[in-house]
This record gives structure tokens, C-alpha cells and sequence, in this order.
């Protein structure tokens, strides 16, 4: 019996491209609107970074009409809502729609084996409610007293209307709002999907781990992302209403509220919110490796088995990014040893990893290198990030340049390598068409190499000392010998722009051609590539019943047989096409849905 | 939540359809619930750094009337729990209940308003301090979600009193009822920690 039966498909322009209900439709919406937003972060960034190389000289180019009142010099204001929104920006507006809206939308359902969402619908207005929170962003630039400048953590008191009185502050709090709200939305229907949509034969055990990664931040997503919305919600009312939740001091009748509550709601979400952010990465790079070394993922479980212990402990580790806020030490030092102990499942992944690619005929396509790039990036994130779990090294370090290049590795690099490791792998079953791979692997060489220098750049200077977030760095005296080498990590900085120009050619270039590519390029086995690129509205005439694991490469059996190295999750083979053999058979045991 | 036509054909089917809108508003009211959870832990860490609880000068929080309105709140949840199992068994009484259910609601947003109402005039403001931060951010939040309940409800009984919920087809009211239990039991804990203890 089928359970999703097949929906005429729109015929109109709005039907189709934008109030669909089509998964493929919003993912692309959201791959726009994230690719969109990361240039537009990325400019940012090329300011800060203009302002740490040369303080207060005029921006080359764009200076006159960015800062026509300061004759082309960004002011300590301007700076201060550039930085944070920078922040915001790749946050919640270019990696979360990338990887979580596009690469949740497009991979989820087609690997699973379903038509769609579980809630259509919902899907889109997940899609339409983010579109909202976009226009808040923008529009907060617009205001009196620019946007919000009181960094991306929003923490009061400078968050408050003492602090930012502007308009801008107070559009980017709903912006926060509404997009924790799109991101629940999503996060409902990804979670739904995976429990109720699996493909007969779909088990838990034989999912592609991106979707395991995916559904793993869902859940996290799901938990947590509301806390954010309370701490927005609170923080809104004391903007809008004169509540007292974050007032406190001078500013407040009778012993007034708690600016530290703020944190504290701030980093219940914020601490998951990072794995939020690199679990999908994970599950994505889990199946390159695999993919693209022509070997099954060695130990897929424990690495399900990491990656659902990494979901349990994201939750319980927040409290070290307030170590130095004033914390019982016995409660510092539970947080440091929980958070330490992240690293033992991390380490499993990457021994996973490592050992996937050993010995493997490792394809160097630009999907693969992007790959190998998140791991080199998330190593040295990884490994700078336990000189901030131990609190002892903590204190000297919190605040400093240190920690802006230990969670640019992590959150920046390896989510933003990952992206493109995805990109060029989906692209042709999104647009029908591959992606130029010698561009590509330019793109990715330039990318890897100035990203890496760039971030490392951050460790050295905060390492030396510097406090990250000032304007003028070079005021205080001990960080005035650092002038040049923060000139020359902005030259790195500018150099990895200029690089993204070789994507940005290589996308657009491809994008509105005609498709051409084959239904299945890579000769990989997961259920998306047994139909056509770019797929039909419903994806499969027929609901597919899947035989084995996502990552069946190599099998000297299969080889015989069919003559090539991989085989479909679906794909019957010739033996048990006469007499149903055992895969058969248990796929027929399995509870159907 | 998903589409709800064509759910006569297959049993099957609508038992699936019903299933799969059901998890997803489980699992949405989760989410929700730790946003509230958010609000009361903000609650606890505020209370728990001020000397005075309610500070002398400010009107304490009346407990007879928020006690009828909590009344009011368990007897729509009642009564709408009611309607879902008429719907289950094809019954007769589902506009009915539904209709008790929009009204105890109502009552209840009524109540609620007189409350803020008094002690406005009383002299309680947002400005003046965390004491009021916390029982107007908190309830005004939670009273948004009874008005979109109410909208709800209001849907619910133009659509049963058309006989519209039968035992094969009731997804809307499974799932709003869902949401109005779960707004009633936030309402019970705001009442025991906001205005009791």
C-alpha cells in the first residue's frame, strides 16, 4: 500500500518556484538566501579585517559610500555592528540556511527514500518565516543608530536600551526570534521525517550518516533553539515594555534584574548551537570519505554511536564559556572535565575517519579535497579548543584573539569547507549539471591555505595576547608589535575573498545551463542517486525498498556480478533477482512504513 | 498539519497520516515546552537574587480569581478531551464540547485581563522591577498562546458543529487539543510559582 501517494505537481510560477511545498524547491530557496547572506558576512568580515591591518584609514572602494559622514573611515560605532552582525549573520543567516535549510532539505528526504517533508506545508513556511527574519536584518542597517552593535552574543547590559538605544538592536532580537522559529519549524519536520518516512527496509542502521548528522542537530535544534527564543523574547520585553529581567546597577529600581541570567539562557542554546552547526559537517565528511575512497565507512555504528554521544553531551557542557563570569569552581570544574570528555567520541569520529580513507582508492575530486580540508581545519579547531575547556588556560586566554581563531576553525572553517564539499557533491542532482572540477579544486586549494592562515593568524595574536573584538587593537601597548602580523593575516583574509570569486564564477555558471549531468555521476549507492538529476517533483515513481547500508563499495561479490565497485541501497541483484535470497528476505522482515 | 484531503480512502493511510501529525506536534509541543522552560528558570535565577519576594511596596498577586480562571482552564481541557473521544466514537456531542471548551477559554482570557487590569491601577508596571517584570512577561506570553488557542477553538466548533470530526478524520482537533492541554499545564505551574509560593 502506498503511504505517500503522489500530488499533482503545481503548474503556476508561484506554485513552483516560490510558494512551493516541494523539499528541492525550498532547499534551493534556502541554498539562495545562504550563499546570499554569506557574501554579505563575508564583506563584513573584509572590514574588520581592513580595520585590524590599517585603524582608522578609509575603506579603499566602498569607504565613501559605506561611511559617507565619516569620510570613509569606519567609526568605533560603525565597527561595533559590523563585527556583531558579521557574527549573526554567518550564524544564523549563511551556515544555518546552507547546512541545515538547504542540505537538510534536499539530502533528508531523498536518502530516506520519501516523496517529501512530513509537512509540506510547514516546510514552506519554515522557509517564508526565515524570508521574514531576513528582511529584519536588513532593514535594522536602515535605522537610526545602525544595527546592533552589542556583539553576536547580545549580552546585556550593552544589549539593553542603555547600552544600544537604536532601533537596529531591537529589529535584530525579532530577527533572532523568527529565525529560531523558521529553524523550529524545520527542525519538527526534519525529526518527523526520519521517524516516520523511512523507505521499507530504511532502518535506523542503514541511514547515510548525513542524515544521521542531520537529524541529530534536528533534535538538538528542537531542544534547544527555544531557549535562545526565551532569552530574545526577555531581552525584546526589556527593549520594548521597560522590564527588568537584564537591568541591573544604577539603571534599575530596586535591586533590579540579572544580566548574567542572560548568559546563562544565551549558552544553554549556544553551546548545542555549536554542534548545531558541525554535525551535519560531520555526516556529510563521515560519507565522502567513504564515498570517495571506494570502502565501506569503517565502523559506521560508532560513529553513530559518537555522534549521539556528542548530541548528549552538547547539552551539558555550557557553563564553560562562562568560566571567567564567576561560577562555584566545583561547577567550573564539572563543566571542564563534561566538555573534555567530548573529545573521546570526537577522537572515535576522526580514527573513523582516517581509517575509512586508509588503504582506500582515494578519488581526489573537489567534493574529496573540500572534505580532507574540513578535517585538517577541524583538527587544529578541535585541538586549540581543549586549551579553552581547561579552565586554568582559560582564564588566561577567554576573550582573546585565541578563542575568535579556535571557533573559526571549528564553526567558520570546517562548516564552510563542508558546505562546499556538499555543494559539489549535490549539485548535480539539485541543478542537473556538475560543477567545473578544476575550478573547483582552485577554489578549494586558495579556500584551504589562506582560511588556514588566516585563522591561525587569530590563534597567534591572541595567543600573544590581544583582546579580541577592539577597534584599535594597537592602542594598548603590548599589542602594538602585533601590527604586522595582524596586517598580514587581513592580507590573508582578502586573499580568501578574493578566492570565493572562483566559486561565485563556477556556480553561476552552471546553475542556469541545461542539465546534462548522468542520474548518477559519483557512482555512489544511496537512494538520491538511483533516479534522475535533478529529480521529478516526487522523487520516485516507486517508493524504494532498501537492501544494505548506505556505504556498500568494494564487495568482490558485487563485482563479479555487476562489473562495478558500488551497488545501490535498493539495487537487486542478479543472484537473488531468480531466488530471493537472504538481503531480500530481511528486507522484506523489516517493519514497513 | 499535513494535508488532510483524501484521508476516507485507506484506513491505513489516515491512521499513518493522523500518526505522523500527531509525533510532529509532540515533538513541537517539546520544543515549545522548553521555551517556557527557559522563562521559569529566568524566573528562578531573578527570585533567587532578590532579598524581598514580593518587594513590601508593591501590590501582592490576588489568588482567588486566578484560581476560578485556573478552574476555567482545567474545565476547557476537560471538555475538550471530551470532544476528541465523542469524535473517536462518532458521537453526538463533539460541537457541544467544543463549544464549553471555547467559552471556559474565554472566561478564562477575561479573568486574566481583569487581573492585569487591577493591578495596573494598583500601581504594579513593567518599570518597576523584576517582581512585575516576571508576572507580566510571563503571563502575557502565555496568555498570547490561550488567544491563539482561542482562534482555534473557534475553528474547531464551526467545523464540529458542521459535523466535520469523525472517527476516521479528526487530525485538528487531536492535534489543538494537544496544544490547549499543554497551555493549561503551563497555566497550573505559572499559578503554583507565580502567584502561590
Amino acid at each position: 500500500m502506498e503511504l505517500q501517494p503522489i500530488h499533482p505537481a503545481p503548474k503556476s510560477f508561484l506554485g513552483r518556484y516560490v510558494f512551493s511545498t516541494d523539499h528541492k524547491v525550498i532547499a534551493k530557496q534556502f541554498l539562495w538566501s545562504g550563499l546570499l547572506f554569506l557574501l554579505f558576512g563575508g564583506l563584513l568580515a573584509m572590514l574588520i579585517r581592513w580595520q585590524w591591518a590599517y585603524p582608522g584609514r578609509s575603506v579603499p572602494v566602498v569607504g565613501q559610500a559605506l561611511f559617507a559622514k565619516s569620510n570613509g573611515i569606519i567609526t568605533p560605532a560603525s565597527y561595533n555592528a559590523v563585527f556583531t552582525m558579521h557574527g549573526l549573520i554567518m550564524i544564523f543567516f549563511a551556515i544555518t540556511p546552507i547546512l541545515i535549510g538547504c542540505l537538510g532539505n534536499f539530502t533528508i528526504p531523498l536518502m530516506i527514500g520519501a516523496r517529501d517533508m512530513a509537512f509540506p506545508r510547514l516546510n514552506m513556511a519554515s522557509f517564508w518565516t526565515f524570508v521574514a527574519s531576513m528582511c529584519f536584518i536588513v532593514l535594522s542597517f536602515f535605522v537610526q543608530l545602525g544595527s546592533a552593535a552589542a556583539g553576536w552574543t547580545t549580552y546585556p547590559p550593552l544589549s539593553t536600551k542603555i547600552g544600544t538605544p537604536g532601533l537596529g538592536q531591537t529589529f535584530v532580537v525579532v530577527a533572532i526570534f523568527l529565525t529560531g522559529a523558521a529553524t523550529i519549524m524545520g527542525a519538527v519536520n526534519y525529526v518527523t521525517t526520519v521517524i516516520r518516512f523511512r523507505a521499507p527496509g530504511m532502518g535506523y542502521m542503514r541511514m547515510p550518516l548525513t542524515v544521521w548528522g542531520l537529524w541529530l542537530t534536528s533534535i538538538l535544534n528542537v531542544l534547544f533553539v527555544p531557549v535562545l527564543g526565551a532569552a530574545a523574547l526577555l531581552l525584546f520585553l526589556d527593549r520594548v515594555f521597560g522590564t527588568q529581567f537584564f537591568i541591573s546597577g544604577a539603571a534599575a529600581v530596586r535591586g533590579g534584574g540579572d544580566p548574567i541570567l542572560f548568559q546563562h539562557l544565551f549558552w544553554i542554546f549556544g553551546h548545542p548551537e555549536v554542534y548545531i552547526l558541525i554535525l551535519p559537517a560531520w555526516g556529510v565528511v563521515a560519507d565522502f570519505v567513504s564515498f570517495f575512497s571506494r570502502k565501506p565507512a569503517y565502523w559506521y555504528k560508532g560513529s553513530v554511536i559518537a555522534m549521539i554521544a556528542i548530541t548528549v553531551l552538547s547539552a551539558i557542557v555550557y557553563g564553560h564559556h562562562m568560566f571567567t563570569t564567576g561560577m562555584n569552581p566545583m561547577l567550573g570544574k564539572a563543566f571542564m572535565i563534561l566538555t573534555l570528555i567530548i573529545s573521546a567520541p570526537a577522537e572515535l569520529l576522526f580514527l573513523n575517519w582516517l581509517h575509512t580513507i586508509w588503504k582506500g582508492s582515494v578519488r581526489l575530486t573537489a567534493t574529496m579535497l573540500f572534505t580532507l580540508g574540513v578535517i585538517f581545519v577541524f583538527a587544529l579547531g578541535g585541538l586549540t579548543g581543549i586549551y579553552l575547556a581547561t579552565i586554568s588556560t582559560d582564564l588566561y586566554l577567554h576573550d582573546t584573539m585565541f578563542v575568535v581563531g579556535h571557533f573559526h576553525l571549528t564553526m567558520a572553517a570546517a562548516s564552510f569547507l563542508a558546505s562546499f564539499a556538499a555543494i559539489h557533491f549535490w549539485f548535480p542532482k539539485m541543478f542537473g549539471r556538475k560543477l567545473n572540477e578544476t575550478l573547483g579544486k582552485a577554489h578549494f586549494w586558495t579556500s584551504l591555505v589562506f582560511i588556514t592562515l588566516l585563522f591561525v593568524g587569530q590563534l597567534a595574536v591572541g595567543y600573544a595576547g590581544q583582546p579580541r573584538r577592539l577597534w584599535d587593537p594597537h592602542q594598548y601597548t603590548f599589542v602594538q608589535h602585533l601590527a604586522p602580523l595582524n596586517r598580514w593575516t587581513s592580507y590573508f583574509g582578502f586573499a580568501l575573498g578574493l578566492s570565493q570569486l572562483l566559486f561565485i564564477f563556477n556556480f553561476f555558471r552552471n546553475v542556469f545551463a541545461p542539465a546534462n549531468a548522468e542520474a548518477n555521476p559519483w557512482g555512489v549507492g544511496t537512494l538520491e542517486w538511483t533516479i534522475p538529476s535533478p529529480p521529478p517533483p516526487h522523487n520516485f515513481d516507486v517508493i524504494p525498498t532498501v537492501l544494505r547500508g548506505p556505504h556498500e563499495f568494494a564487495n568482490p561479490e558485487v563485482q563479479t556480478m555487476l562489473g562495478r565497485d558500488w551497488v545501490a541501497q535498493n539495487e537487486v541483484l542478479p543472484r537473488d533477482a531468480e531466488t530471493p535470497g537472504p538481503s531480500v528476505a530481511l528486507a522484506r522482515g523489516v517493519k514497513s512504513t | 498539519m499535513s494535508t488532510t484531503a483524501n484521508t476516507f480512502g485507506d484506513p491505513r493511510l489516515a491512521a499513518h497520516r493522523s500518526g505522523t501529525a500527531f509525533l510532529g506536534m509532540v515533538i513541537f509541543m517539546g520544543s515549545w515546552a522548553m521555551l517556557f522552560a527557559g522563562l521559569f528558570f529566568a524566573y528562578g535565577i531573578v527570585r533567587a537574587g532578590t532579598h524581598a519576594w514580593p518587594p513590601t511596596d508593591l501590590p501582592t498577586l490576588p489568588i482567588g480569581w486566578p484560581g476560578v480562571a485556573t478552574a476555567a482552564l482545567a474545565l476547557s481541557s476537560v471538555a475538550l478531551q471530551g470532544a476528541l473521544s465523542q469524535a473517536r466514537k462518532n458521537g453526538k456531542r463533539v460541537g457541544t464540547l467544543t463549544l464549553v471548551a471555547l467559552a471556559a477559554g474565554v472566561v478564562f482570557l477575561n479573568l486574566q485581563i481583569s487581573v492585569w487590569r487591577n493591578l495596573w491601577t494598583l500601581g504594579l508596571r513593567p518599570e518597576t522591577g523584576t517582581y512585575a517584570s516576571v508576572f507580566y512577561g510571563l503571563t502575557v506570553f502565555h496568555a498570547l498562546h490561550v488567544a491563539v488557542g482561542l482562534v482555534a477553538l473557534l475553528f474547531l466548533s464551526t467545523q464540529s458543529l458542521r459535523h466535520r470530526y469523525t472517527a476516521t478524520a479528526h487530525i485538528p482537533l487531536r492535534l489543538w487539543t494537544l496544544y490547549w492541554h499543554m497551555v493549561g499545564a503551563v497555566w497550573l505551574l505559572m499559578y503554583v510559582l507565580l502567584y502561590l509560593v
